[in-house]
């Protein structure tokens, strides 16, 4: 592997000195067409708006420490600025649920792993300049900016009962249409079409820069898996959303020009709006867990200083992934009234995942077996992230059942199988990422200290939260409830504990930023040591402002 | 720094392929509307009655095994009328053609038109039901205070024997729901 | 010993501890033997019960200490079943998934500790170069293959259980949801509707029973025989639960939903809107109340409704209420007297 780092070396330092000309401060963070800074730019912006969904997520845990309603009255009367009664309380708790499940997904998961990692080291690791539509990267980022405005304007406006859309994340027809009167609810649709706007021209650009601006012998099968996991994560991008913004739009002229899409008083079926959603929806797990997959894949080849064991295995197992996600979305769907053998087959289908996932598993382990394992922060993220997420994944078989689904349908156990796949899956790799790449894209250290007592506060504080759900659901506890029977409170209070454990985990990571920024030792071009092999490596931290003007030659044979 | 014109043409020629993708996904999740409807009225998804001609109900035969049907009713909140079935429930032979009847009352004071969504249960047993004629197929208009009796004729397919899966099935629900159209329908 | 039943032997016990506590209402404190023995006397309970069913109907629903289905404090498994889906199901659950989920967890769990014990830089400074072993990759990929289609097996024909349809006589309950209550509607018998409003707080803890969870008026249904339960929704989606019997399945407005409800005992069971239907999601419960056949019958005369065809029901009805019901009825009947 070392051959590639001295190719490339001496074309990097050759154009140092023209190539870190920037723009000035306006012209480089507004109008930027630079992948580097249009990545940053997501980073920044998924953090805030993870603060946001996050503290959203303590409203709701504190809510849900004992049973009666306590702070929802407090949150309501701040967000409409006067008195508020019952139903408006409880109306505000179906708008925190979908502002949560929203700003997670659309603004937190998906700019982090695609639009920030997936910006920044993309083009990197294929040995190329820069993305194929740069200008269409920054029109990308502002339509995620103004999706997320107007996600936050829709609670500030009408919806029926008191202001927001409270319809949950899934936007289902008739609660959404003729079930949410006021602008709220149009507010938070529209923020899903600029946001699926934006993706789909981030997929539109990940897939061109990857098919044709890969360096010289850079080959499909030489690209590491980070970027496989990319490409194959666009695709989805490119097939799911579409349908979604259709979806949707059928539901804004539901909801105003009087159409019947999805109402049965004109023909319409409620039911196809589901199949329609989950049709995207289902996908679009994919769509989070994918990216986060590749983040895994470099970090434990890196540390254990080996490369990824099974390589083309890793690979299409993802596309394996992607293609199987398509034709399972309607176990989302199993206590709608499906026919029997329409029930059989979606269960037999999603039991399938379980292969390829199975096999992704494995090979990080195989990965590890027989390598020189060190663990720096990154590797004890991503050690974390199997863990969890198999233990998401297991779950998953189970409500995979159709007879099983009909009792943990909509209970706590399923928001406890998400979670564990996204929370602590995704979000994981999100960190596991972050402490990877940040020196190389800050050039400055952080503390691994401070990184590792974030990792084990972490674990402690979300396992806290979220293992519990399994309880509560199995115990029937539905999700989406504000209130509930003293029985289910012993195991809300444990996580609403949790959620303070895993509070104090951020404020370690915001501190951990502070000091990389402030006191951070300069962080060297390759600082992981021999077994970082990709090439970002090859580049100084921070890498030049444009990179591989004369393109690198990938000559080794290897896999990464 | 910018790419040559070559490369750029190249990729403006993926992209576009790409977004071509894109906006056929996107027209599929519209085509779907037209095409969920017909795969349910073809398959019996969703609980989906067929529609049979005249010509192929009377190409039917009449066995000697029996099924019973229930009849339901439903009113959209914002309905003003009445509606209900003559008869809970009536035991049909297989393939024999039946007449059945609801009884729909206007108890507003204006002309009020509806149409009735409808399907069957149990969902197996869906593509057996044939319906030849049915107040549903239409709109229906009442007058102030007008009682109308709706005929639906149907018969159940007697080929619901071979299928594993409904030819347990004792009892076919046939489920109604009107809904106001909000026209002012004379 | 597997870990399923382990952990349902937990919540059994749990179970117990939290009848106790519901003990703390005067009515429930007499142990559930004692209802056993005013067994006994079931004749001369019944006479005048049905004298005043004659007269004008008087139906005394259950008390709390009949109540089978609800969540316990702190348990961490399913509720118990009461019905033969439940049970059937619940062995799915105890016995083949979980022992598997299980196992595949600590499987990773101890691969992970073993590579990162022996292989860590200090234990193996030289990392191997392997990154290939076909016949490892071909175990990992066919081994979860083989276990996915054994759990597929009992899996399918669970699903396949779950479809059998209702009898062509089987009790007809429409179950309508509507923004924040639910209505259950008797076809055969009359077509009365009754509303089922959530009891307030206050008068459920006064009166013994779980809040949240307890209602004005509960659905009432015979015990040991399959009921055709239909779900509809007057506005928007709503979902008709019930934990400890298995059951859930959406209220759609505009269609007809149907499955199959049979309960095991005598009893209350509780369950909730399982779909995101609103302001008031969260506040309009479910409770399921199974007596009887000869109670039922009452409670329908209460309602003002009458048995379908009385004497085409009349064979029907005792047949059904003698075998399962005949032991836990005469009890329950004793019930209301105790009250």
């Amino acid at each position: 592997m070392a051959t590639i780092a001295d190719t490339f070396q001496a074309h990097s330092e050759e154009h140092h000195h023209d190539a870190d000309h920037k723009p000035g401060f306006f012209a480089r963070w507004f109008m930027s067409t630079n992948h580097k800074d249009i990545g940053t730019l997501y980073l920044i912006f998924a953090i805030f708006a993870g603060i946001v969904g996050g503290a959203i997520s303590g409203v709701m845990r504190e809510e849900l420490r004992e049973p009666g309603i306590q702070v929802l009255g407090k949150v309501a009367m701040l967000l409409n600025g006067g008195a508020v009664d019952f139903d408006q309380q409880l109306h505000l708790w179906n708008v925190l649920i979908t502002a949560h499940g929203l700003i997670m997904v659309f603004f937190l998961v998906m700019p982090a792993v695609i639009g920030g990692f997936g910006n920044w080291f993309v083009p990197i690791m294929i040995g190329a300049p820069d993305m194929a539509f740069p200008r269409m990267n920054n029109i990308s980022f502002w339509l995620t900016v103004m999706g997320f405005c107007s996600l936050m304007i829709s609670p500030f406006m009408s919806g029926g009962t008191g202001n927001g859309a409270g319809v949950g994340w899934t936007v289902y027809a008739p609660l959404s249409t003729t079930g949410s009167q006021g602008p709220a609810m149009d507010f938070a649709i529209f923020a899903l079409h600029l946001a699926g706007a934006s993706s789909i021209m981030g997929a539109i650009n990940f897939i061109t820069t990857i098919f044709n601006m890969r360096a010289p012998g850079m080959t499909l099968h030489k690209m590491p898996l980070f970027v496989w996991s990319v490409l194959v994560t666009a695709f989805l991008l490119l097939l799911a959303l579409p349908v979604l913004a259709a979806a949707i739009t059928m539901l804004l002229t539901d909801r105003n020009f009087g159409t019947t899409f999805f109402d049965a008083a004109g023909g319409g079926d409620p039911i196809l709006y589901q199949h329609l959603f989950w049709f995207f929806g289902h996908p679009e797990v994919y769509i989070m867990i994918l990216p986060a997959f590749g983040i895994i894949s470099q970090i434990i080849s890196t540390f254990s200083r080996k490369p990824v064991f099974g390589y083309l295995g890793m690979a299409y197992a993802m596309v394996a992934i992607g293609v199987v996600g398509f034709i399972v979305w309607a176990h989302h769907m199993y206590t709608v009234g499906l026919d029997v053998n329409t029930k059989m087959y979606f269960t037999a289908a999603t039991m399938v995942i379980a292969v390829p996932t199975g096999i992704k598993i494995f090979s990080w382990i195989a990965t590890m077996w027989g390598g020189s394992l060190e663990f720096k922060s990154p590797m004890v993220w991503a050690i974390g992230f199997i863990f969890l997420f198999t233990v998401g994944g297991v779950t998953g078989v189970v409500l995979a059942n159709g007879g099983i689904d009909d009792v943990v349908h909509d209970t706590y156990y399923v928001v406890g199988h998400f979670h564990y796949v996204l929370s602590l899956g995704a979000v994981t790799a999100l960190f596991a990422g972050f402490y990877y790449w940040f020196p190389k894209m800050s050039g400055k250290m952080h503390s691994e200290l401070l990184a590792h007592i974030q990792f084990w506060i972490f674990f402690v504080g979300v396992n806290m939260i979220f293992f519990p759900m399994h309880f509560l659901g199995l115990q029937g506890m539905p999700r989406r409830y504000p209130d509930y029977t003293a029985a289910y409170q012993y195991w809300n209070e444990i996580a609403t504990y949790g959620y303070y454990i895993m509070a104090l985990s951020l404020v370690v990571f915001f501190i951990n930023i502070i000091y990389a920024f402030v006191a951070g030792k300069k962080a060297a071009d390759n600082y992981w040591g021999e077994g970082a092999t990709t090439l970002e490596w090859t580049l100084s931290s921070p890498p030049p402002f444009h990179q591989f003007e004369t393109l690198p030659v990938i000559k080794d044979e290897g896999h990464h | 720094m910018p790419l040559p014109e070559k490369a750029r043409r190249n990729n403006r020629k993926v992209g576009l392929m790409a977004l071509s993708l894109a906006v056929a996904m996107l027209g599929l999740g519209y085509a779907s509307v037209p095409l969920y409807r017909i795969f349910c009225q073809v398959t019996g998804f969703g609980g989906t009655p067929q529609i049979a001609s005249e010509a192929k109900a009377a190409a039917v035969n009449v066995t000697g095994e029996t099924i019973s049907v229930r009849f339901d009713s439903n009113i959209a909140p914002d309905m003003p009328w009445q509606f209900k079935p003559e008869q809970v429930t009536e035991t049909a032979q297989l393939g024999e053609r039946k007449i059945a009847f609801y009884i729909a009352r206007n108890n507003s004071d204006k002309p009020v038109t509806g149409q009735a969504s409808y399907n069957v249960e149990p969902e197996q047993a869906a593509p057996y039901f044939n319906k030849i004629q049915c107040f549903c197929f239409t709109k229906q208009t009442l007058q102030p205070g007008e009682e109308v009796r709706m005929p639906v004729t149907y018969y159940v397919d007697p080929a619901i024997l071979k299928d594993e899966n409904a030819k347990g099935v004792e009892q076919i629900t046939l489920s109604y729901t009107f809904h106001n159209l909000h026209e002012s329908g004379s | 010993m597997n870990f399923g039943e382990t952990l349902r032997t937990t919540v059994t016990s749990l179970k117990a501890l939290s009848l106790g506590l519901v003990g703390a209402v005067p009515l429930a404190l007499l142990p559930k033997a004692a209802f056993a023995q005013e067994a006994a006397a079931p004749a001369a309970e019944a006479t005048p019960a049905a004298e005043a069913a004659a007269a004008a109907p008087a139906y005394v629903p259950l008390g709390p200490d009949m109540i089978k289905g609800q969540p316990e404090p702190g348990a961490i498994w399913l509720q118990k079943q009461y019905s033969p889906i439940g049970h059937d199901a619940s062995w799915m659950h105890d016995v083949v998934l979980t022992p598997v989920i299980i196992g595949i967890v600590v499987l990773v769990l101890a691969l992970l500790l073993f590579v990162m014990i022996r292989f860590n830089r200090r234990a193996n400074p030289v990392p191997s170069k392997t990154s290939h072993n076909t016949l490892l990759e071909v175990l990992w990929t066919g081994v979860p293959i083989l276990i996915l289609v054994l759990i597929a097996v009992p899996s399918l024909n669970l699903l396949a259980e779950q479809y059998k349809s209702a009898p062509k006589d089987a009790l007809t309950v429409k179950v309508t949801g509507y923004q924040w209550y639910w209505g259950y509607t008797y076809p055969d018998n009359g077509g009365f509707e009754v509303i089922s409003n959530m009891m307030p707080e206050e008068e459920a803890k006064a009166k013994g029973f779980p809040s949240h969870l307890e209602v004005d008026h509960r659905m009432v249904v015979p015990v040991g025989v399959p009921i055709r339960i239909q779900t509809t929704a007057a506005d928007v989606i709503h979902s008709f639960a019930v934990p400890s019997l298995w059951f859930k399945l959406d209220a759609v407005p505009g269609r007809l939903n149907e499955k199959v409800l049979q309960i095991d005992e005598p009893g209350i069971y509780y369950g909730q809107c399982s779909e995101l239907c609103g302001v008031r999601h969260g506040y309009m419960p479910i409770a399921v109340e199974a007596v009887s056949q000869e109670k039922f019958e009452q409670w329908i005369q209460s309602q003002g409704g009458e048995m379908p065809g009385k004497a085409a029901a009349a064979p029907a009805a005792p047949a059904a209420a003698a075998t399962p019901a005949a032991a836990p009825a005469p009890a329950e009947i004793a019930t209301p007297g105790a009250a």
